[in-house]
Protein backbone atom coordinates (compact mmCIF):
# COMPACT_ATOMS: atom_id res chain seq x y z
CA UNK A 1 0.00 0.00 0.00
CA UNK A 2 3.17 2.30 -0.24
CA UNK A 3 2.28 4.98 -2.48
CA UNK A 4 4.84 5.34 -6.05
CA UNK A 5 6.75 8.22 -5.18
CA UNK A 6 7.84 6.54 -1.88
CA UNK A 7 9.75 3.57 -4.10
CA UNK A 8 12.35 6.33 -4.35
CA UNK A 9 12.71 7.45 -1.11
CA UNK A 10 16.05 7.39 0.86
CA UNK A 11 17.11 8.43 4.25
CA UNK A 12 17.20 12.23 4.27
CA UNK A 13 20.18 13.52 5.09
CA UNK A 14 21.18 15.03 8.68
CA UNK A 15 22.97 18.21 8.64
CA UNK A 16 26.06 16.89 11.28
CA UNK A 17 28.08 20.37 11.43
CA UNK A 18 27.19 22.20 14.09
CA UNK A 19 27.25 25.94 13.10
CA UNK A 20 29.96 28.34 14.45
CA UNK A 21 27.80 31.21 14.91
CA UNK A 22 25.30 32.22 17.43
CA UNK A 23 21.95 34.77 16.78
CA UNK A 24 22.95 38.13 18.44
CA UNK A 25 18.94 39.81 19.20
CA UNK A 26 20.27 43.21 19.63
CA UNK A 27 22.03 43.15 16.01
CA UNK A 28 19.48 41.04 14.77
CA UNK A 29 22.04 39.05 13.16
CA UNK A 30 24.57 35.45 13.43
CA UNK A 31 27.72 35.80 14.27
CA UNK A 32 30.79 34.32 15.03
CA UNK A 33 32.45 33.72 18.05
CA UNK A 34 35.15 36.46 17.40
CA UNK A 35 32.41 38.87 16.83
CA UNK A 36 32.08 39.05 13.05
CA UNK A 37 28.71 38.64 11.42
CA UNK A 38 28.48 35.17 9.92
CA UNK A 39 26.86 36.46 6.49
CA UNK A 40 29.75 38.51 5.68
CA UNK A 41 32.11 35.54 5.21
CA UNK A 42 31.04 33.71 1.90
CA UNK A 43 33.61 31.64 1.91
CA UNK A 44 32.73 30.42 5.15
CA UNK A 45 28.63 30.01 4.06
CA UNK A 46 29.80 28.09 1.11
CA UNK A 47 31.96 25.51 3.07
CA UNK A 48 28.98 25.12 5.91
CA UNK A 49 26.27 24.86 2.79
CA UNK A 50 23.75 26.76 5.45
CA UNK A 51 22.38 28.89 2.66
CA UNK A 52 22.23 25.81 0.35
CA UNK A 53 18.88 24.18 -1.50
CA UNK A 54 18.03 21.31 0.22
CA UNK A 55 15.63 18.77 -0.42
CA UNK A 56 13.80 16.91 2.91
CA UNK A 57 13.61 20.13 4.59
CA UNK A 58 11.72 19.37 7.61
CA UNK A 59 9.62 22.58 8.21
CA UNK A 60 9.79 24.12 4.84
CA UNK A 61 7.98 22.96 1.47
CA UNK A 62 10.31 25.56 -0.81
CA UNK A 63 14.11 24.81 -1.15
CA UNK B 1 8.78 52.84 8.10
CA UNK B 2 10.33 49.97 9.10
CA UNK B 3 10.83 46.28 7.53
CA UNK B 4 9.36 43.00 9.23
CA UNK B 5 11.10 40.03 8.92
CA UNK B 6 9.20 36.99 9.69
CA UNK B 7 12.23 34.12 10.60
CA UNK B 8 14.37 31.85 12.91
CA UNK B 9 17.00 33.11 14.26
CA UNK B 10 19.27 30.30 12.38
CA UNK B 11 18.38 31.46 8.85
CA UNK B 12 21.82 33.60 8.23
CA UNK B 13 20.54 33.80 4.40
CA UNK B 14 18.48 36.50 5.98
CA UNK B 15 21.01 37.74 7.69
CA UNK B 16 22.54 38.50 4.24
CA UNK B 17 19.59 41.11 3.78
CA UNK B 18 19.72 42.49 7.41
CA UNK B 19 23.06 43.36 6.48
CA UNK B 20 22.18 45.35 3.33
CA UNK B 21 19.36 47.24 4.94
CA UNK B 22 21.33 48.19 8.20
CA UNK B 23 23.90 49.58 5.95
CA UNK B 24 21.29 52.05 3.76
CA UNK B 25 20.17 52.67 7.53
CA UNK B 26 16.41 50.84 6.83
CA UNK B 27 15.12 50.23 10.78
CA UNK B 28 14.42 46.33 10.83
CA UNK B 29 12.82 44.48 13.08
CA UNK B 30 12.89 40.68 13.15
CA UNK B 31 11.30 37.86 14.79
CA UNK B 32 10.04 34.69 14.63
CA UNK B 33 6.70 33.80 15.38
CA UNK B 34 7.81 30.42 17.42
CA UNK B 35 8.74 32.84 20.27
CA UNK B 36 4.98 34.26 20.55
CA UNK B 37 4.04 34.62 23.85
CA UNK B 38 7.90 34.12 24.92
CA UNK B 39 9.95 36.84 23.41
CA UNK B 40 7.61 38.27 21.27
CA UNK B 41 4.52 39.80 21.89
CA UNK B 42 1.74 41.92 20.24
CA UNK B 43 -1.47 44.11 20.59
CA UNK B 44 -4.47 45.86 18.23
CA UNK B 45 -6.77 47.97 19.35
CA UNK B 46 -10.23 48.34 16.77
CA UNK B 47 -11.72 51.17 17.99
CA UNK B 48 -13.63 54.40 17.08
CA UNK B 49 -13.18 53.16 13.24
CA UNK B 50 -9.24 52.74 13.11
CA UNK B 51 -7.15 49.77 13.86
CA UNK B 52 -3.53 50.45 16.70
CA UNK B 53 -1.25 47.87 16.51
CA UNK B 54 1.61 46.81 17.77
CA UNK B 55 5.21 44.21 17.86
CA UNK B 56 7.41 43.86 19.86
CA UNK B 57 10.53 41.75 19.86
CA UNK B 58 14.44 42.01 21.62
CA UNK B 59 13.62 44.99 23.18
CA UNK B 60 12.38 46.68 20.08
CA UNK B 61 8.37 47.78 19.36
CA UNK B 62 6.96 48.48 16.13
CA UNK B 63 3.55 50.09 15.15
CA UNK B 64 1.95 47.95 12.48
CA UNK B 65 0.81 51.06 10.64
CA UNK B 66 4.80 52.20 10.66
CA UNK B 67 5.54 48.65 8.54
CA UNK B 68 6.99 49.22 4.95
CA UNK B 69 7.16 45.71 3.89
CA UNK B 70 6.98 42.01 5.39
CA UNK B 71 9.51 39.58 3.96
CA UNK B 72 7.94 36.04 5.19
CA UNK B 73 11.48 33.69 4.89
CA UNK B 74 11.25 30.84 7.19
CA UNK B 75 9.08 31.72 9.93
CA UNK B 76 8.52 29.04 12.84
CA UNK B 77 4.90 27.55 13.89
CA UNK B 78 3.26 30.33 15.89
CA UNK B 79 3.63 29.72 19.30
CA UNK B 80 5.96 26.46 19.32
CA UNK B 81 8.52 27.36 21.47
CA UNK B 82 5.65 28.88 24.40
CA UNK B 83 5.82 27.66 27.32
CA UNK B 84 2.73 25.46 27.26
CA UNK B 85 2.48 24.90 23.63
CA UNK B 86 -0.57 23.53 21.95
CA UNK B 87 -2.38 23.47 18.39
CA UNK B 88 -5.00 25.84 20.15
CA UNK B 89 -2.16 28.02 20.85
CA UNK B 90 -0.76 28.16 17.84
CA UNK B 91 -3.92 28.24 15.54
CA UNK B 92 -4.63 31.57 18.23
CA UNK B 93 -1.40 33.19 17.89
CA UNK B 94 -1.18 32.58 13.92
CA UNK B 95 -4.59 34.25 13.44
CA UNK B 96 -4.06 37.19 16.01
CA UNK B 97 -0.32 37.89 14.50
CA UNK B 98 -1.09 37.24 10.35
CA UNK B 99 -4.92 38.55 11.02
CA UNK B 100 -3.20 41.84 12.14
CA UNK B 101 -0.52 42.02 9.89
CA UNK B 102 -3.32 41.14 6.81
CA UNK B 103 -4.49 44.51 7.71
CA UNK B 104 -1.79 46.80 7.28
CA UNK B 105 -0.92 48.58 3.85
CA UNK B 106 2.29 47.45 3.98
CA UNK B 107 3.89 45.45 1.00
CA UNK B 108 4.25 41.45 1.19
CA UNK B 109 7.48 39.39 -0.17
CA UNK B 110 5.28 37.04 -0.23
CA UNK B 111 1.51 37.59 0.82
CA UNK B 112 0.68 34.66 2.64
CA UNK B 113 -2.55 33.49 0.33
CA UNK B 114 -0.14 34.07 -2.66
CA UNK B 115 2.31 31.74 -0.97
CA UNK B 116 -0.32 29.53 -0.22
CA UNK B 117 -1.22 29.11 -3.70
CA UNK B 118 1.49 29.18 -5.10
CA UNK B 119 3.28 26.47 -3.37
CA UNK B 120 0.87 23.74 -5.35
CA UNK B 121 3.18 22.49 -8.53
CA UNK B 122 0.42 21.37 -10.62
CA UNK B 123 -1.26 24.89 -10.43
CA UNK B 124 2.63 26.26 -10.83
CA UNK B 125 2.87 23.89 -14.45
CA UNK B 126 -0.62 24.98 -15.43
CA UNK B 127 0.01 28.95 -14.91
CA UNK B 128 3.51 28.51 -16.79
CA UNK B 129 2.28 26.95 -19.41
CA UNK B 130 0.03 29.91 -19.83
CA UNK B 131 2.70 31.95 -20.03
CA UNK B 132 4.00 30.87 -22.45
CA UNK B 133 7.51 28.84 -21.07
CA UNK B 134 8.09 25.36 -21.87
CA UNK B 135 6.76 22.70 -19.54
CA UNK B 136 7.62 19.36 -20.08
CA UNK B 137 4.59 16.48 -20.46
CA UNK B 138 3.44 15.70 -17.09
CA UNK B 139 0.65 13.37 -15.28
CA UNK B 140 -0.32 14.05 -11.79
CA UNK B 141 -2.86 10.60 -11.30
CA UNK B 142 -3.92 7.96 -8.96
CA UNK B 143 -4.63 5.82 -11.63
CA UNK B 144 -1.95 3.17 -12.45
CA UNK B 145 -3.09 2.41 -16.09
CA UNK B 146 -3.18 6.25 -17.09
CA UNK B 147 0.52 6.01 -15.85
CA UNK B 148 1.10 2.84 -17.74
CA UNK B 149 -0.20 4.37 -21.16
CA UNK B 150 1.79 8.08 -20.23
CA UNK B 151 4.87 5.80 -20.09
CA UNK B 152 4.19 4.46 -23.41
CA UNK B 153 3.86 7.83 -24.86
CA UNK B 154 7.10 8.68 -22.99
CA UNK B 155 9.44 6.11 -21.95
CA UNK B 156 11.94 8.21 -20.46
CA UNK B 157 9.97 9.14 -17.58
CA UNK B 158 11.33 10.87 -13.84
CA UNK B 159 8.88 10.76 -10.58
CA UNK B 160 8.64 13.48 -7.71
CA UNK B 161 6.51 14.65 -5.08
CA UNK B 162 3.49 16.52 -5.72
CA UNK B 163 3.95 18.92 -3.06
CA UNK B 164 7.42 19.26 -2.97
CA UNK B 165 7.55 17.91 0.88
CA UNK B 166 8.81 15.02 2.13
CA UNK B 167 7.99 12.32 4.62
CA UNK B 168 8.94 12.48 8.30
CA UNK B 169 7.89 9.42 10.00
CA UNK B 170 10.47 8.52 9.86
CA UNK B 171 12.67 11.35 7.70
CA UNK B 172 13.06 10.54 3.93
CA UNK B 173 13.64 12.41 1.05
CA UNK B 174 11.99 12.03 -2.26
CA UNK B 175 14.98 13.24 -4.80
CA UNK B 176 13.19 13.60 -8.59
CA UNK B 177 14.29 10.30 -9.59
CA UNK B 178 14.50 8.05 -13.08
CA UNK B 179 11.75 5.39 -13.85
CA UNK B 180 12.88 2.35 -15.35
CA UNK B 181 10.66 1.05 -18.71
CA UNK B 182 9.74 -1.82 -17.05
CA UNK B 183 8.34 -0.48 -13.96
CA UNK B 184 5.22 -1.72 -12.42
CA UNK B 185 2.57 1.39 -11.82
CA UNK B 186 0.31 -0.54 -9.66
CA UNK B 187 1.42 1.45 -6.31
CA UNK B 188 0.06 4.73 -8.67
CA UNK B 189 -3.20 3.99 -6.81
CA UNK B 190 -2.24 4.30 -3.46
CA UNK B 191 -0.97 8.18 -4.11
CA UNK B 192 -1.02 11.20 -6.24
CA UNK B 193 1.51 10.37 -8.26
CA UNK B 194 3.27 13.13 -10.78
CA UNK B 195 5.53 11.67 -13.81
CA UNK B 196 7.01 14.11 -16.42
CA UNK B 197 9.28 13.44 -19.36
CA UNK B 198 12.41 13.95 -18.09
CA UNK B 199 14.68 16.49 -20.24
CA UNK B 200 17.64 15.33 -21.19
CA UNK B 201 19.47 18.46 -19.75
CA UNK B 202 23.08 19.93 -20.55
CA UNK B 203 22.23 22.71 -17.25
CA UNK B 204 20.14 22.89 -14.80
CA UNK B 205 19.10 27.18 -14.35
CA UNK B 206 18.22 29.14 -10.89
CA UNK B 207 16.47 32.31 -11.83
CA UNK B 208 16.12 33.91 -8.92
CA UNK B 209 13.06 37.18 -9.25
CA UNK B 210 13.04 40.32 -7.15
CA UNK B 211 10.00 42.13 -8.01
CA UNK B 212 11.14 43.03 -11.75
CA UNK B 213 14.85 42.03 -10.78
CA UNK B 214 15.66 39.00 -12.63
CA UNK B 215 19.01 37.05 -11.63
CA UNK B 216 20.07 33.66 -13.37
CA UNK B 217 22.72 30.92 -12.97
CA UNK B 218 23.43 27.96 -14.83
CA UNK B 219 24.70 24.68 -13.71
CA UNK B 220 26.79 22.43 -15.80
CA UNK B 221 25.01 19.12 -15.99
CA UNK B 222 27.44 16.73 -14.59
CA UNK B 223 28.59 13.28 -15.73
CA UNK B 224 26.65 10.95 -13.38
CA UNK B 225 23.00 9.97 -13.99
CA UNK B 226 21.68 12.12 -10.94
CA UNK B 227 18.57 13.93 -12.32
CA UNK B 228 17.76 16.37 -8.81
CA UNK B 229 20.20 18.83 -9.11
CA UNK B 230 20.03 18.76 -5.18
CA UNK B 231 21.64 15.43 -4.74
CA UNK B 232 24.57 15.93 -7.75
CA UNK B 233 28.19 15.95 -6.28
CA UNK B 234 28.78 19.67 -6.85
CA UNK B 235 31.61 19.59 -9.49
CA UNK B 236 30.61 22.56 -11.66
CA UNK B 237 29.97 25.96 -10.30
CA UNK B 238 27.23 28.38 -10.58
CA UNK B 239 27.89 30.68 -12.97
CA UNK B 240 25.46 34.21 -13.64
CA UNK B 241 23.64 34.01 -17.17
CA UNK B 242 21.58 35.81 -19.39
CA UNK B 243 17.74 35.23 -18.96
CA UNK B 244 16.16 34.74 -22.63
CA UNK B 245 14.17 37.66 -23.34
CA UNK B 246 10.91 35.49 -23.51
CA UNK B 247 11.40 33.54 -20.70
CA UNK B 248 12.14 36.70 -18.79
CA UNK B 249 8.54 37.95 -20.26
CA UNK B 250 6.76 34.72 -19.36
CA UNK B 251 8.49 34.50 -15.54
CA UNK B 252 7.48 38.53 -15.53
CA UNK B 253 3.42 37.40 -16.36
CA UNK B 254 4.20 34.27 -14.07
CA UNK B 255 4.85 36.34 -11.09
CA UNK B 256 2.56 38.90 -11.82
CA UNK B 257 -0.14 36.24 -12.11
CA UNK B 258 1.06 34.73 -8.96
CA UNK B 259 1.08 38.00 -6.94
CA UNK B 260 4.55 37.27 -6.24
CA UNK B 261 7.55 39.37 -5.21
CA UNK B 262 10.09 36.79 -4.87
CA UNK B 263 10.16 33.57 -6.73
CA UNK B 264 12.98 31.06 -7.55
CA UNK B 265 12.53 29.59 -10.77
CA UNK B 266 14.16 25.81 -11.30
CA UNK B 267 14.83 25.47 -15.46
CA UNK B 268 16.31 22.67 -17.03
CA UNK B 269 18.54 23.43 -20.46
CA UNK B 270 18.53 20.63 -22.68
CA UNK B 271 20.83 20.24 -26.15
CA UNK B 272 18.92 23.05 -28.06
CA UNK B 273 19.07 25.74 -24.98
CA UNK B 274 15.43 25.54 -24.23
CA UNK B 275 14.91 26.27 -20.69
CA UNK B 276 12.47 24.03 -19.72
CA UNK B 277 10.39 25.13 -16.67
CA UNK B 278 10.26 22.99 -13.56
CA UNK B 279 8.81 24.63 -10.97
CA UNK B 280 9.08 27.88 -8.81
CA UNK B 281 9.33 28.07 -5.22
CA UNK B 282 8.16 31.34 -3.64
CA UNK B 283 10.49 31.28 -0.69
CA UNK B 284 13.20 29.22 -2.30
CA UNK B 285 16.83 29.25 -0.93
CA UNK B 286 19.35 32.12 -3.01
CA UNK B 287 22.54 32.27 -0.86
CA UNK B 288 24.09 29.01 -2.27
CA UNK B 289 23.52 31.06 -5.73
CA UNK B 290 24.74 34.59 -4.22
CA UNK B 291 28.39 33.12 -2.78
CA UNK B 292 29.22 31.17 -5.96
CA UNK B 293 28.11 33.75 -8.51
CA UNK B 294 28.35 37.57 -6.73
CA UNK B 295 25.19 37.83 -8.15
CA UNK B 296 23.80 40.57 -5.79
CA UNK B 297 20.41 38.88 -5.07
CA UNK B 298 19.94 39.62 -1.02
CA UNK B 299 20.93 43.52 -2.06
CA UNK B 300 17.97 43.47 -4.41
CA UNK B 301 15.81 41.96 -1.81
CA UNK B 302 16.62 44.54 0.54
CA UNK B 303 16.15 47.52 -2.26
CA UNK B 304 12.40 45.55 -2.74
CA UNK B 305 11.82 45.72 0.86
CA UNK B 306 13.25 49.27 1.99
CA UNK B 307 10.90 50.87 -0.85
CA UNK B 308 8.61 53.00 0.57
CA UNK B 309 4.89 51.48 1.43
CA UNK B 310 2.13 52.11 -0.97
CA UNK B 311 -0.53 55.40 -0.51
CA UNK B 312 -3.02 54.12 1.93
CA UNK B 313 -5.70 52.81 0.18
CA UNK B 314 -8.89 54.65 -0.59
CA UNK B 315 -11.61 54.29 2.55
CA UNK B 316 -15.32 54.38 1.91
CA UNK B 317 -15.41 55.47 5.80
CA UNK B 318 -12.47 57.60 6.42
CA UNK B 319 -11.32 55.07 8.97
CA UNK B 320 -7.50 54.95 9.12
CA UNK B 321 -6.84 51.66 8.17
CA UNK B 322 -9.08 49.56 5.68
CA UNK B 323 -8.79 45.54 6.35
CA UNK B 324 -8.28 42.87 3.45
Amino acid sequence: MQPFALNYARPAATLEATTPYVYDSGLQLNVLMDGRVAARDHALMRELGTTTSTAGSKTHFDD
Amino acid sequence: MTVLILTCEEDVTADMVVVHLNATGVPVVRLDPADLTDGVALSGEYVHGGFRGHLSAGGRLVGISGLRSIWVRRPGTPAARAPVPSDWLTEESSQALYGMLRGSDARWMNHPDAARRARHKPWQLRLAQRCGLPVPATIVTTFPQAAREFAERYPDLVVKPVSGAHPQDPPRAVPTSRVAPDTDFAAVAFGPTLLQRRVAKRADIRLTAVGETLLAARKATGADDEVDVRFAPSTSPWQPVDVPPRVAAAVRDYLRAAELAYGAFDFAEDGDGTWWFLECNQSGQFGFVEVETGQPIARSIAEWLSRPGPDPRPRANGADTAVS
